[in-house]
């Protein structure tokens, strides 16, 4: 119970630091602020994304259900981090270039992992039977796994080529406030740690009912 | 009738045996947990109230489903062999087993023949059929079977490759009497060389077998 | 057991070969893939006219025809099967690598058949300059053997759901994507006279990453 007040407080102080605390990169302006939100978010889905094909994985090894709930719920929780580094990266293509789709190299690659996302959910919702649910799912998840690094670099080759964009490593520049990086660390930190609570609450739901199944049974 | 050709001797060492072998579909329908220990040659029935899994049981020995739970070993002329490998040495005949509709009997057959690379696939097929009183309707597609013909066509899919362990799942559904008979002809000369698992609540299958495995509903299974 | 020939290749070329008969007897697939094809080229013909110059779209055009009729039929393989309730006769004769294999083939050659159609339909109807055959033989070429790979283990997994058409789409559509990326470039490229060896590279080492990785997981898709 404390720890879920502490990781409260945890994000809550990070966001006022954000908006109070740390300065502006002279050049977004006060967009900097979505720094904070967008770029921890965008680190926890691909965070998430590996730990499900990870499990996915471990699943057909050892077919331990255990790995399919932790798959499933870092595909769930994957998504929400995604639709919100989606959103917010859009907000600020807005703000920054004026349109909120660019098809820029990093806002296309999180568009594929949602749509990844999106297609393994889909996936699991059409099959019966938690076995071959668990089973079908892991086989696609693994399939998802050889396409990652092809979008990751054909997405700046092919798409890069086409639409070459001024901006694009404007936000890797090494020489950031250190107060700013700070906050991001922390709200990474913060993100991360309700990622891992929100799973594990999950996978516990997941077990209790297996095991209530099988107590009717 | 035509006396069935020489073959080659086959090694009738065949050993089935399982440990806590149980399977899980939903919580109420499956295989409860059952032990046994089978030695071919010689013929087993497996018996049980509707729903207490014996096709599930059948499936399983013939690798085509993983158990949730315990195991299974099957192995022939000494050596084990896992459920990916058990193709060639098992000989499935189950209600759920249907062919090709738009093949005839003969392409189903000779299809299954090649694809298991028996050496002379006609021959082979032409055998099957044969022993099953098929012959003549080789050329019949398979969707213009009737239930007994198509009850034939599995049992002669499972004799195709002469495998030491036949696995029949209520072999004599839909069969008249020549049928049944024939059956029983086919149990009797298999059982002579290898392993026969019969699955029924039939009386008349029952007494084929030598001893069976009696699966209980609700209960732990355990051999006679 | 009776002496068997190596039966991996035999057994693939077995079930290409029933694929290849069964669809010449149905011929329900490739129709309607072609229908698709013819369709939707001439409503695209019909509302955009022609666009001879435009070879960015072009090249879009003619690859998401491909790829939408591929998804139209590809998985019809599996889903026949399922349908059918064929996969237990199959899955006793063969391996899972070989069904596969088998399966991969058909829809390659499928896949070859809807093109040889298609292509010069597109040119006719919608447009082009002409092709420079031997650079763009090899971006269809490659780029069929990684949309034939992906739809077939997609096509696999689908088929064991409760969803189909928009389901099989939508869930292949992310594998697709460096497909579409590599041949829609490595089109227009051939089209402009730029070099295309970096598509090339990419539509090949894709395909077999994904033959690599479907030959490894085939053996877990059909466990019941």
């Amino acid at each position: 119970m404390i720890w879920k007040v502490f990781l409260f407080a945890w994000i809550a102080a990070g966001m006022l630091a954000g908006f109070l605390w740390a300065p502006v990169v002279p050049v977004l302006g006060a967009t900097t602020r979505v720094f904070y939100f967008h770029f921890p978010a965008a680190l926890v889905t691909t965070l998430a994304f590996g730990w499900s094909m990870v499990h996915s994985a471990l699943y057909l090894a050892r077919r331990d259900l255990t790995h399919d709930d932790h798959a499933a719920g870092a595909a769930d929780l994957g998504l929400l981090f995604c639709v919100v580094a989606t959103i917010s990266g859009s907000m600020w293509a807005r703000a920054m270039w004026g349109a909120y789709w660019n098809w820029d190299p990093r806002e296309t690659s999180v568009f594929f992992l949602l749509l990844i996302y999106a297609a393994y959910l889909a996936l699991r919702a059409a099959i019966d039977g938690e076995t071959r649910r668990a089973r079908l799912a892991a086989i696609y998840s693994c399939v998802a796994f050889v396409t990652v690094p092809f979008l990751i670099f054909v997405v700046p080759r092919i798409y890069f080529s086409l639409h070459p964009d001024p901006l694009f490593g404007r936000r890797g520049k090494p020489d950031i406030d250190p107060r700013i990086m700070l906050v991001a660390a922390w709200m990474f930190a913060g993100f991360t740690a309700l990622f891992f609570w929100l799973l594990s609450l999950r996978v516990r739901l997941g077990r209790v009912e297996r095991c209530a199944l099988k107590g009717m049974a | 009738m035509s006396a069935l050709p020489a073959r080659e001797a086959v090694s009738a060492v065949a050993t089935l045996s399982a440990r806590e072998l149980t399977h899980r579909y939903s919580p109420r329908r499956g295989l409860d947990p059952v032990s046994f220990d089978l030695a071919g040659p010689g013929v087993t029935a497996v018996t049980g109230p509707n729903g207490s899994g014996k096709s599930t049981l059948l499936r399983i020995v013939a690798g085509l489903l993983r158990p949730s739970g315990g195991s299974c070993v099957l192995a022939c002329e000494g050596r084990e062999l896992p459920a990916r490998a058990r193709r060639p040495a098992i000989g499935l005949a189950a209600p759920d087993l249907s062919f090709y509709e738009e093949f005839t009997v003969g392409e189903n057959l000779s299809f299954a023949a090649e694809a298991r690379g028996l050496d002379d696939p006609r021959g082979r097929v032409r055998e099957s059929l044969e022993r099953v009183g098929l012959l003549a309707r080789a050329a019949d597609r398979a969707d213009a079977l009737s239930s007994g013909m198509r009850q034939r066509l599995r049992l002669a899919f499972a004799l195709l490759h002469q495998p030491p362990v036949l696995l029949l799942d209520e072999p004599g559904s839909h069969l008249d009497d020549d049928g049944r008979v024939m059956v029983a002809r086919l149990v009797g000369e298999h059982a002579e060389r290898g392993l026969v698992l019969i699955a029924t609540n039939e009386e008349r299958e029952k007494t084929l077998a030598g001893h069976a495995i009696q699966l209980r509903g609700r209960g732990v299974g355990d051999p006679a | 057991m009776p002496a068997t020939r190596s039966s991996s290749a035999g057994a693939v070329w077995a079930i290409l070969r029933k694929e290849c008969r069964s669809e010449w007897r149905t011929r329900y697939g490739l129709n309607s893939a072609l229908l698709f094809a013819v369709t939707t080229l001439t409503s695209i013909s019909f509302v955009v006219g022609k666009i001879a110059d435009r070879t960015d779209i072009l090249a879009a055009l003619l690859w998401i025809v491909l790829v939408f009729a591929a998804l139209a039929s590809l998985a019809h393989t599996f889903v026949r099967e399922v349908e059918g309730h064929t996969m237990t006769m199959l899955r006793l004769v063969a391996s899972p690598t070989a069904i596969a294999l088998g399966k991969l083939g058909f829809n390659l050659l499928f896949l070859g058949v809807l093109e040889a159609v298609t292509v010069p339909l597109f040119l006719v109807l919608v447009g082009g300059p002409p092709l420079h055959w031997d650079r763009f033989l090899a971006v269809l070429g490659l780029g069929s053997v990684a949309l034939a790979a992906a739809a077939t283990l997609v096509g696999a997994v689908i088929a064991q759901t409760r969803g189909r058409g928009a389901l099989f789409a939508a869930v292949s559509l992310p594998i697709l994507l460096p497909v579409l990326a590599g041949a829609v470039s490595g089109t227009r490229g051939q089209w402009n006279g730029a070099p295309i060896g970096a598509e090339l590279r990419l539509l090949g080492a894709y395909a077999a990453a994904l033959l690599g990785a479907s030959l490894i997981l085939y053996d877990h898709l059909w466990e019941e």
